[in-house]
């Protein structure tokens, strides 16, 4: 049985060869049809995709941020760290003492900068970054590096000042410059520091006392709360849950959901779209197929009655067009991916310039080429055996007389 | 003495085909063709010339001696290819719709020419005149070159059929009918589109070669002058028309 199974494929191969011009035009009208159908798809795969892959990989859609403030105490933020929607949450103290004022040797400018608590994960700092750390060591924006013209490594000076018992006190702290932050983290004057030097800067302000760094003032309250944190949700689908559980604990927080909600819907409407021209697309291009296929097995009906004559069996003579239609299928295919990458590569180099390095407007993954390739040969084989199943059918005396 | 003893042999000779009461209609827009084969019986070795007009039935009877076309209405027939085997009953197999195994049937001992040649387009002459023995398993043994020797078509093994002329065509469909020694060769006015001088050249090659190979020849043509030299039992059938001209009935037997 397998030899005339591969005796069938040789025959068929030939005759496809033999009458390379109808192969041709049948590959042909394949690749027509598929071609600009993977270029509509990649279109919609890659903005759509470019849009949520944004959505995902910035981080500010991933913000909750408390409005106004409030009393939040460790064991509170606690509790809610620990959910299992929540990526990352560091206190922060009132924004009013969270400022310093930096000088470096290298500039001649003083630079007022907001601090902004950092912590293991900020999202906002590079994976790989060094964090800042204790009352040393600080992460500074680009905006303020570039303003005092400093690089990783170098010292700044930090100072701040109080009126404290009717006097005012001005006091100096050395830092270095662990880290510059991506441009995009924080447009403005700031730097990113640990909880620790927050919490010792408050503390001055408010005239207690700093031991660690020699700072005099009023014991420390023993019960620290603070006004607000910096929470970021683990993905932009958390959001919206994370925005609901603070709404039942009574704290008003600004979420981007709106944002988020705008492309999830654009998303929605354009795969609906997608899938309306889809849908007609492949009924169209299964209908193009079906009827080349079913053509082309009426015309070789002599040749089929021929095999058939020499004894080939039922499957066999089904099996003849069907590796003729494989073939078809397979070289359209070739033909439609090249169309597509052709198309693809015109569409991006057009947008280059409007696109961040490395996004495409029109882009496929390896799993949707080889969906499409599975489509294409089911389609052939289903038609091509359908059809070979009728001329098999035939008696073989009429297809041998009547042309 | 060898005569007689020769003469004896023949007429025990086993029936290849036995047919009774055969009958085959067909219909087409209001007129009816009716075929019936009261009896016929064909040695094995034997050369049989069915004679007649185009339109009297020949193809239809060729096809139901090939197993491509079904009866309408069968007494028996029986269909002994081997001196050895036993007789098969053909209408049973059709009744089971066991058309693969009439398939491996037809493989295995029929030869078949075809009126216009029959030729698959893609493969070049030797690949044609192979095609029989190919879908046997059977190993080149030079039957092949043997056979396109006699025919005179040497030259041509490596081309597509394209290339020839309608008589060299016709002559590898004779040399494919062959090549792979079946017990019955079926030709279909194998000579119809050639002149009569090549009709004959050809005719008396392919006779030639069904002697050479001791092969069983049922052989259809429209013309007995051009054959009546080459030694063939001549089949009788009588073709009539009733009154109206809805019905034309052919009665073969022999």
């Amino acid at each position: 049985m397998a030899g005339s199974w591969s005796k069938v494929f040789r025959l068929a191969s030939r005759d496809y060869v033999h009458e390379w011009l109808m192969s041709g035009c049948f590959v042909l009208a394949l690749a027509a049809v598929l071609g600009p159908m993977m270029v509509l798809f990649g279109l919609k795969f890659g903005i759509v995709g470019a849009m949520v892959d944004e959505l995902i990989e910035n981080p500010l859609n991933r913000e909750i941020r408390p409005v106004g403030s409030g009393y939040y105490d460790h064991a509170w933020l606690e509790s809610v760290r620990a959910r299992p929607d929540v990526a990352f949450l560091v206190p922060r103290t009132r924004s009013i003492a969270a400022t310093i004022e930096l000088s470096s040797q290298h500039s001649s400018r003083i630079v007022t900068v907001e601090l902004m608590a950092s912590d293991h994960g900020d999202p906002l700092l590079p994976q790989d970054s060094p964090l800042p750390e204790g009352t040393t060591r600080v992460v500074l924006s680009r905006s303020a590096a570039d303003k005092l013209d400093v690089a990783p490594g170098d010292i700044l000076d930090g100072s701040l000042a109080r009126r404290f018992r009717g006097q005012q006190e001005r006091v100096h702290l050395p830092l270095s410059v662990a880290a510059i932050a991506p441009a995009q983290a924080f447009t403005r004057d700031g730097a990113f520091v640990s909880l620790t030097l927050l919490e010792a800067l408050e503390d001055f302000r408010d005239g207690r006392a700093v031991p660690p760094l020699g700072w005099e003032g009023e014991p420390a309250d023993a019960n620290r709360t603070y006004p607000g944190f910096r929470l970021y949700a683990r993905t932009i689908y958390d959001v919206e849950g994370l925005r609901d559980a603070f709404a039942r604990l009574n704290v008003d927080v600004h979420t981007r959901s709106a944002e988020i909600e705008l492309v999830q819907r654009m998303n929605r409407n354009l795969t609906a779209i997608y899938w309306a021209i889809a849908i007609v697309g492949l009924v169209g291009f299964s209908l193009s197929l079906g009827a080349s296929l079913w053509a082309n097995i009426d015309r070789k009906r002599k040749e089929l009655s021929v095999l058939r004559l020499v004894g080939f069996r039922t499957a066999d003579i089904v099996w003849f067009p069907m590796v003729q239609a494989l073939f078809t299928a397979v070289l359209g295919w070739a033909l439609a991916v090249a169309i597509y990458l052709a198309t693809a590569l015109v569409i991006n180099d057009m947008l280059a310039a409007q696109l961040e390095t490395g996004q495409q407007v029109c882009r496929l993954l390896p799993w949707h080429y080889a969906i499409a390739l599975l489509l294409t040969c089911t389609a052939a084989v289903l038609a091509a055996g359908l059809a070979g199943l009728r001329s098999a059918r035939v008696e073989p005396s009429e297809g041998l007389r009547d042309l | 003495m060898s005569k007689v003893i020769s003469t004896a042999q023949t007429s025990e000779q086993p029936l290849i085909y036995h047919l009774r009461d055969v009958v085959k209609t067909r219909e087409a827009e209001g007129v009816a063709f009716r075929l019936r084969i009261p009896s016929l019986q064909i040695a094995m070795g034997e050369k049989i010339a069915l004679i007649g007009e185009s339109g009297c039935g020949k193809s239809t009877l060729l096809d139901m001696l090939a197993f491509i076309l079904q009866p309408s209405a069968v007494g028996a027939f029986r269909f002994r290819p081997e001196r050895n085997g036993e007789p098969l009953d053909i209408q049973d197999y059709w009744k089971n719709g066991r058309l693969n195994e009439l398939g491996d049937l037809r493989k295995r001992h029929i030869g078949y020419v075809m009126q216009t040649g029959g030729l698959l387009p893609y493969l070049t002459v030797r690949d044609n005149m192979n095609l029989c023995r190919s879908v046997l398993g059977l190993r080149p043994d030079g039957m092949v070159e043997h056979v396109a020797e006699e025919l005179g078509i040497t030259a041509h093994l490596g081309k597509l059929p394209d290339a020839l002329s309608t008589g060299e065509r016709q002559r590898v469909a004779i040399g494919r009918a062959v090549a792979h020694r079946p017990s019955i060769v079926i030709a279909d006015e194998p000579t119809a589109s050639l002149d009569p001088y090549a009709a004959e050249k050809v005719m008396s090659m392919f006779i030639g070669l069904a002697e050479e190979f001791n092969i069983t020849v049922i052989l259809a043509s429209h013309a007995w002058r051009n054959i009546k030299q080459l030694g063939l039992r001549r089949l009788t059938h009588r073709t009539t028309c009733d009154a109206d001209n809805k019905l034309t009935e052919t009665m073969v037997s022999g």
